[in-house]
């Protein structure tokens, strides 16, 4: 095997795809995959890009040999993945998902990454040597005997990493393997990422978004479209056609082509530029206050803190967001909005009157103040779309024709099509699922409505047609409040942002107002591009404006 | 707090005497100890028990806190056992020695839980799998899927505080929908836990499937073939702990 390994190793691709079709039950309806053929050198680090629903990751599983095509064929090393011997496949091909929980088998670090050279049956030394050595090219020695439960999300993302590393493979292939991770575990990874691609590791990254970050050390980019391959190239020819293609480009990228396009160099020649000052709006509501909220303090069973102290009013008819790292309150204070957790100490008070904590009053506040959870397409239970929209406004007493209404309120607030009203939730894509969510929420007309992460995880295409639906309910005059790690969306959407950082309340007002606050407390990783940009400017021409809008920046930028 | 604080025997590592014994040692210790507690009649037998059990939740480095609310769960049919022998034994005999047999018998139910308790509590997993794995494995031969079931056995215990977590949202989410959980009789009560329940099945169900293909793309295809990077190693300890079992056994017959 190895001698014939060795001859291959000259002219033939690391991976070869040949014409892969792969089919769901029925014959032409189900494809999700249609005559798809590429290759992958040793030592590439390629990039696959598509939105939901183009098929990646089916290509994914049959790139790792956990699915067999309908038709055509993946070459290893010339040798058909099915034909492939399993260990020796596991020991070629190494594999990151998109959710750590479903990877990590064990609940004490090392004994995770030791999983699959112990399936391998090596000894004992072996394993712990290639246990010590995956958790290196991870940066987390430091935590090789902690437990997984006190793992971050991004630690436990990175854990994955070193699990398929420890198999000692020649390839990686990641799905979507940053998506559920903040800013900084992003950083992390892509750091892992670039290390082992500069020490020979072969990379395969599926993604449906383009990650200033990620794409720096990519060289060649596929584009799968409807389980075909749209577009293959150069990384650096597919900028000029990704907003052809259906991608949006961060923000850096349109003005490191900005910049290229007019010779500039970043930053030193923007140090001479005049640039006005914006305006600093100081915000002076008119809007009467939904909830004055006084001295609210959250204790969990361990005494710790979950909220300390919190004085702040939110305004009737506006948007809110609130801001702050995971474990800071956010997710706590906005329960403590509906009833869910019930006030321990200090006050909240919906339009004057003391917020119910009881009996019938709860379901009414319920029905006035709407919920919707992170992911809440996970909570999706019923066959059709319209009892799925049913069930808020039937819980809060609709009947006949209101309850009609009321399902269309919901339905047209989202903006999906009646016909999807007949359909099961569960058969939607994820983009729609998510909207039928929201919109069961919606159907029962809160006043208002809280939403976490509404854009986690979605398209370009789906968020911002949830970022219109909050800017029109707002309109409407319900407030709506949104809890985010999104710098960018609380910053160009939102009127108001909240910032929270351990339990405590940091600071709240318009987001021009909170923007040094925000600055600071947050990681520049978190900050909108064009934020970054105009931060690094400001470093060399310190009467530059902060901004957090790219068509400002442009437009600041060349008026001078 | 619908499901937040409830800590159902997940691994707690503290390093100590007993965590380090191996699993083995634990698993057949707990045997003789239960079988040992079950029977028991007497105050004394029971009040020795009482102290072991001090001595070894004292040893393992746990708080009392967490062992009491890892067992939490199982309260419930400690008191449902109570009430129960209450009404049965005053129905027969007098309410004074019918509420003294169903505290006696409710009490030693409840020593037996803490034992119980204390094994996931101070054995990872992955460890109480292989411990599982090695003493079932001579059912092996008569076709019983003994690393397999040591495996589920495992791997459940790794997720139940995952989807413990899951629950908790789930329900949050329908309340907020204005769902009415504790209302209603019995039948309405279960149609009422249906928007909890089916949410959480379709997440069990995608997790159970991604796990499988995360497992198979690291290499497992089962218990055969696989090597250990901590292998079983009974240590004179080990042998000393059943020892010292057996012992308290006898004792505990003799009171």
């Amino acid at each position: 095997m190895n001698a014939q390994k060795k001859d291959r190793n000259n002219d033939t691709p690391l991976i070869e795809v040949q014409s892969v079709t792969f089919t769901y039950g029925a014959k032409d309806t189900g494809r999700a995959l249609n005559g798809v053929s590429f290759f992958v050198d040793r030592g590439e680090r390629i990039a696959v890009l598509g939105h939901n629903g183009s098929g990646k990751s089916t290509l994914v599983k049959i790139l790792g040999g956990l699915q067999e095509p309908s038709e055509g064929v993946c070459l290893i090393n010339g040798v058909n993945i099915q034909e492939m011997d399993f260990k020796e496949l596991r020991r070629t091909i190494g594999m990151v998902f998109q959710d750590p929980e479903n990877q990590i088998v064990a609940a004490m670090v090392e004994d995770d990454a030791a999983f699959a050279p112990e399936n391998q049956g090596l000894p004992s030394r072996v394993i712990q040597e290639r246990v010590d050595s995956a958790l290196v090219r991870v940066n987390m020695t430091h935590k090789q005997d902690a437990a997984v439960s006190e793992l971050s999300g991004g630690e436990k993302q990175r854990l994955a990493l070193a699990g398929a590393l420890a198999a000692k493979i020649d390839c990686l292939i990641l799905d979507e393997a940053t998506a559920m991770l903040d800013p900084k575990g992003r950083l992390n990874i892509e750091q892992a990422l670039r290390e082992l691609h500069r020490a020979g590791m072969t990379i395969i990254q599926v993604t449906h978004q383009i990650e200033a970050e990620n794409f720096d050390d990519i060289q060649r980019v596929i584009v799968l479209s409807h389980g075909r391959i749209k577009w293959q190239g150069l990384t650096l020819d597919f900028w000029n056609k990704a907003e052809e293609l259906g991608f949006e480009l961060p923000d850096e990228f349109k003005f490191r082509r900005y910049c290229g396009d007019r010779g500039l160099n970043f930053p030193e020649d923007f140090a001479e530029i005049n640039a006005p000052l914006p305006q600093t709006e100081s915000y002076h509501p008119e809007a009467p206050a939904k909830f004055s909220i006084k001295g609210l303090s959250f204790r969990y069973t361990d005494k710790s803190y979950a909220l300390k102290d919190i004085d702040t009013e939110i305004f009737s008819g506006k948007w809110l967001s609130i801001i702050g790292r995971t474990g800071s309150g956010k997710s706590t204070l906005v329960q403590h909005l509906n009833a869910l957790y019930k006030i321990q100490e200090g006050k909240i008070l919906l339009e004057g009157q003391d917020l119910p904590q009881k009996g019938e009053e709860v379901h009414e506040l319920r029905q006035k103040v709407g919920l919707v959870f992170q992911h809440p397409e996970d909570q999706l239970f019923s066959p059709t779309v319209r009892e799925e929209l049913a069930f808020a406004p039937k819980n809060a007493g609709f009947k006949g024709k209101d309850l009609d209404e009321a399902i269309l309120y919901g339905l047209s607030c989202a903006g999906l099509p009646e016909e999807l009203l007949v359909r099961s939730p569960i058969a939607l894509s994820g983009g729609e699922r998510r909207l039928v969510a929201i919109a069961s929420v919606l159907s029962a007309r809160p006043e208002c409505v809280v939403l976490d992460e509404p854009l986690a995880g979605l398209d370009a295409s789906y968020q911002r047609k949830i970022l219109g639906m909050l800017g029109k309910l707002r309109d409407e005059g319900r407030t709506v409040i949104t809890v985010t790690h999104d710098l960018d969306m609380a910053l160009n959407f939102s009127d108001r942002i909240l910032i929270l950082r351990d339990a405590g309340k940091i600071q709240d007002g318009a987001p021009r107002e909170v923007l040094e606050t925000l600055m600071e407390s947050l990681d520049p990783e978190a900050w909108p591009d064009s934020l970054r940009i105009s931060a690094q400017i400001r470093k060399v021409n310190p009467t530059f404006p902060l901004l957090y809008n790219y068509q400002e920046l442009i437009s600041c930028i060349s008026r001078t | 707090m619908y499901f937040t604080n409830v800590n159902l025997g997940q691994y707690v590592p503290t390093g100590s005497f007993i965590h380090r014994l191996d699993p083995r040692a634990k698993l057949f210790s707990l045997l003789l100890i239960i079988s040992s507690v079950f029977p028991s009649k007497g105050v004394l037998a029971l009040g020795f028990w009482v102290l072991v059990l001090a001595l070894a939740v004292k040893a393992s480095k746990i708080s009392w806190g967490i062992v009491l609310r890892a067992a939490r769960p199982v309260m419930f049919l400690v008191i449902f056992t109570f009430v129960f022998n209450v009404i049965a034994v005053s129905w027969s005999k007098s309410i004074t020695q019918g509420i003294f047999t169903s505290l006696f018998t409710a009490s030693r139910l409840l020593v037996l839980m803490l034992f119980a308790v204390l094994l996931p509590l101070t054995t990872a997993p992955l460890e109480l799998a292989d411990g599982l794995d090695a003493l079932l494995s001579p059912l092996g031969r008569f076709g019983f899927p003994a690393h397999e079931s040591a495996m589920m056995i495992g791997m459940a215990l790794r997720f139940i505080p995952l989807l413990m977590q899951e629950t908790d949202k789930i329900i949050r989410a329908q309340l907020s929908r204005g769902a009415r959980l504790d209302q209603g009789n019995i039948f309405q009560r279960v149609k009422a836990f249906l928007p909890v329940l089916i949410p959480l099945f379709i997440i069990i169900f995608r997790r159970a499937d991604e796990i499988a293909v995360a497992m198979e793309a690291r290499g497992y295809e089962g218990g055969a073939g696989r090597t250990r990077r901590k292998p079983l190693v009974w240590h004179w300890t080990d042998t000393l702990v059943i020892a010292v079992c057996v012992v308290l056994v006898v004792v505990s017959f003799a009171l």
